[in-house]
């Protein structure tokens, strides 16, 4: 099978429902089941909010469906140009939070994922990169 | 159903609403408003909040959630969830997600029969 990829901007509030109806369709297409499709959805949320509050309304969602023998798998990279993470690891502990949130998403989000990394730079910007893996049908 | 607006149902002396499949963040906020002022206007003892449709709870709505919740209880009433999808439930306890004091049920029917044993009690 084709490994289909994309992208879409996170500028505007409504970009991050945009990023969830763009990765449901690409997730049901690839093959995940209901329960993974939820899972890499709302991840995407966590992350395309994390990027409009904190970027300045200037980030970008990438991703790709990944192909291995009798496996299924997305990767998506959530890149923002905004101050940085500046303790990555006090980041993703659970109840971390600056903006008000409960704290969940970086931590809860690694919860719903297969894998994920990031990369931050203060004052340049942070990538943060997951993946998800299925069986194939 | 329109994704771009809420519509908040009276019966009797509870509320209803039913949340849309994709809720995004600006539907969200006008939940809040548009539930405590009908609480106000028409004097109601409960919310209902039906998500049976809504296939994605991310941290923003739940929070949201929790905090309708505690704000319609500083106004004296009860807010009941019902109908949340299995697969939105297993999300959002990965996730780490609560709703605060909101009570669940698995249906808007027994979600409405809370309210109706609850009136007995009074």
């Amino acid at each position: 099978m084709a490994n289909e990829f994309g992208e879409n901007p996170i500028q505007t509030e409504g970009d991050i429902v945009t990023c969830r109806k763009l990765i449901r369709n690409a997730s049901v297409a690839a093959g995940f089941g209901m329960t993974d499709v939820t899972r890499i959805v709302t991840a995407v949320s966590e992350l395309a909010r994390n990027v409009y509050v904190h970027s300045g309304s200037h980030g970008v969602m990438r991703w790709q469906t990944l192909y291995k023998p009798g496996q299924i798998g997305i990767q998506l990279e959530f890149e923002d140009y905004g101050v940085g993470i500046p303790d990555i690891d006090q980041a993703i502990e659970a109840g971390f939070t600056t903006a008000g949130s409960m704290g969940m998403g970086l931590s809860g989000v690694k919860r719903l994922m297969d894998d994920m990394t990031i990369k931050s730079e203060t004052s340049v910007g942070t990538i943060v990169t997951i993946e998800k893996w299925g069986r194939a049908k | 159903m329109d994704e771009n607006t809420l519509s908040v149902i009276k019966l009797k002396n509870i509320l209803l609403v039913t949340v849309p499949d994709e809720p995004g963040d600006d539907i969200i906020h006008e939940l809040q408003t548009k539930v405590l002022h009908a609480i106000e206007k028409y004097q109601s003892k409960g919310l209902i909040l039906d998500i049976s449709n809504v296939n994605i709870l991310d941290s923003f709505f739940a929070r949201t959630i929790s905090e309708t919740t505690q704000m319609v209880a500083l106004m004296g009433g009860k807010t009941v969830i019902a109908g949340m999808q299995p697969c939105v439930a297993i999300t959002a306890t990965e996730l780490g997600l609560h709703l605060g004091k909101a009570i669940s049920t698995l249906d808007v029917d027994r979600a409405l029969d809370i309210f109706s044993d609850n009136f007995k009690l009074v």
